[in-house]
């Protein structure tokens, strides 16, 4: 009785999985059809004679690699900037005392919700001033100071405990020598989790990348997949490869990095009332 | 007698004194770079666009203040009108329904006693959609959809079920991409449930079985109190994104058909990039943010952020 009841539960589950993945399935299907296969009425769900013809177009009429490589440069660039400034600022904000600190604080922190919509139209114009504009940079720099960033890595600073910081003051510590010795080799998981978070966020840009590159061979991913699908609408077998070369690096940074995705998440929501 | 005090010292002088002696400037040393970057592109980008709303752009002739006019004119195209009740509807579509579903799955897992690979699983396949970028989200409904060669067309055609056109009929339009991003967002807040969910001690539900609540009872009056403010943590984060949205309509649809899922950020991105009417582009973002504003001091209020900064 007991194991039907599994069974019943777990056929439920698998039922499930398989709905959600199935659009996603469809599309890494589609991309090893043939064009026949692809417009031929009934639908074969899976290839009968599957071909890499898409991708060998993708790969050679499209700067596919170009665009992964920028992707990875904008993101890494954004990771490790923002990791940077935002530790040292939110360790300022839980740890020092100066004067006007947490109104300062709570204006940054409202700032997380303001949308970037009202910013485009002056970042456009402050990227051709300062001759950013189309170039990676000019992509890369709205996207660092994530006010997300400072919230979450004081929230967890503000948990190390302040005898250790008190400990290395009597050994003769600087502030600078606390960030280094006992702030940062306690939050490696926050670190981890915020560095994930932001890398993330970066690769899967949109507004602002396709507004500030405009050259074919400058574009990140996302851009780069418009530029395909605004050329050649109705060619499903070249926009599908497209889109599945463009989800294996994230999907595959996510299987081997599951936890501390997962983990991130959880604590960006950790908003405790 | 002369006493070299408190007192005696302008409260500026014992400000800069102190600022000097008691190293205030570390504070600053530290947040320096990010202010820095802070400023120049998150805070200064903002008053500008305010500041260039009040203008009538024109780059040949010279921009000229127009007051509120950019305004007045935005409440009289009927385009803008569009677009703000498409905003609205997409946002009534989307957040419920991202809402529930999020919690239906964090608390189908949560409650999950069969085998703990499969739950691993099913946690990571429902999560999965939200890593995808906006255009694959968008490249990949649009395929499923198509009216010709898609799936459910040819899943529609085998029962000879009466079957639209989907995202070319201004009636599916919008609820297709509303569709589509509820599956992209579900993941995310999913997770968040349920970390919050794994927060809640277990012997509440055992008092509960005892007593023999049953499950509805335990969803109103334990599950849903103590989950609330992930729950409203996910409402703002949700509803300010859907008001936000602007890459799914893009490639989905660009707007249409005719002008039947043109969003606001749509409709500003046509204004500054196409027709280059900047003064109506900022105006209109600028009514974006007064709504996003309205829902993030309305989310402060309900979330208790101050509570954070003790």
């Amino acid at each position: 009785m007991k194991t039907i009841k599994s069974m019943i539960q777990n056929g439920w589950l698998i039922i499930m999985i398989l709905l959600w993945v199935f659009p996603s399935a469809w599309v890494a299907l589609t991309a090893f059809k043939s064009i026949q296969e692809i417009f031929t009425i009934p639908i074969t769900i899976f290839p009968s004679r599957p071909t890499l013809y898409h991708f060998e177009r993708l790969f050679s009429t499209w700067p596919f690699n170009r665009w992964l490589l920028n992707s990875l440069f904008l993101a890494s660039f954004v990771t490790v900037i923002s990791l940077m400034v935002c530790t040292l600022a939110a360790y300022s904000f839980a740890r020092l005392n100066w004067r006007g600190r947490d109104v300062l604080f709570l204006i940054i922190l409202a700032s997380m919700f303001l949308p970037m919509e009202v910013s485009i139209v002056p970042l456009y114009f402050m990227t051709i001033h300062f001759k950013l504009f189309n170039t990676l940079y000019g992509a890369a720099l709205p996207i660092i100071p994530l006010p997300i960033g400072v919230f979450l890595l004081r929230q967890f600073f503000l948990n190390i405990p302040k005898d250790l910081e008190d400990a290395a003051r009597i050994d003769g510590c600087s502030s600078w020598g606390v960030l280094r010795h006992v702030i940062l080799p306690n939050s490696l998981p926050v670190l981890a989790a915020y560095g994930v978070y932001i890398f993330n966020y970066a690769w899967n840009e949109f507004l602002w990348s396709l507004i500030c590159l405009r050259d074919p061979k400058k574009v990140t991913l996302p851009v780069g997949l418009r530029l395909i699908q605004g050329a050649f609408e109705l060619d499903y077998g070249l926009i599908n490869a497209a889109a599945f070369m463009a989800s294996i690096p994230t999907l595959l940074v996510f299987i081997i990095l599951r936890r501390h995705i997962i983990r991130g998440i959880a604590l960006s929501s950790g908003i405790k009332g | 007698m002369f006493r070299w005090g408190r007192g005696n010292l302008a409260p500026s002088i014992l400000a800069m004194r102190s600022f000097l002696r008691r190293r205030e400037w570390e504070g600053w040393l530290y947040i320096l770079p990010y202010l820095l970057l802070w400023g120049t592109f998150i805070a200064w980008p903002v008053g500008y666009g305010i500041y260039l709303s009040l203008f009538d752009w024109n780059p040949i002739r010279g921009s000229r203040y127009v007051g509120l006019a950019n305004y007045v004119a935005l409440f009289d195209d009927e385009r803008f009108l569009n677009a703000l009740t498409n905003t609205f509807k997409f946002v009534t579509m989307v957040v419920p329904l991202t809402l529930t579903v999020a919690l239906t799955f964090a608390l189908l897992l949560w409650f999950w006693r069969g085998s703990k690979i499969l739950s691993n699983l099913a946690q990571a396949v429902f999560f999965s959609p939200y890593l995808l970028t906006v255009s694959v989200i968008a490249i990949t409904w649009r395929w499923f959809f198509d009216p010709d060669f898609g799936i459910v067309t040819a899943f529609c055609k085998t029962f000879h079920l009466a079957c639209p056109k989907f995202l070319a009929d201004p009636l599916w339009a919008l609820p297709i991409i509303a569709f589509a991003t509820v599956w992209w967002l579900v993941g995310y807040r999913m997770i968040v449930f349920q970390a919050a969910l794994g927060d809640i001690p277990q012997e509440l539900f055992e008092v509960a079985k005892i007593d023999g609540v049953p499950f509805c009872q335990q969803f109103i009056r334990i599950i849903l109190p103590l989950i609330k403010p992930s729950l409203l943590f996910s409402l703002v984060l949700t509803l300010i994104s859907a008001f936000r949205t602007f890459g799914q309509v893009l490639m989905m649809t660009g707007g249409g058909p005719g002008r039947a899922s043109e969003v606001l950020a749509l409709y500003l991105y046509w204004n500054a990039f196409e027709y280059f009417r900047i003064g109506r582009a900022a105006a209109a973002g600028v009514v974006l943010l007064g709504l996003t504003l309205v829902l993030t001091l309305l989310g402060v209020k309900l979330l208790g952020l101050k509570s954070e900064l003790q």
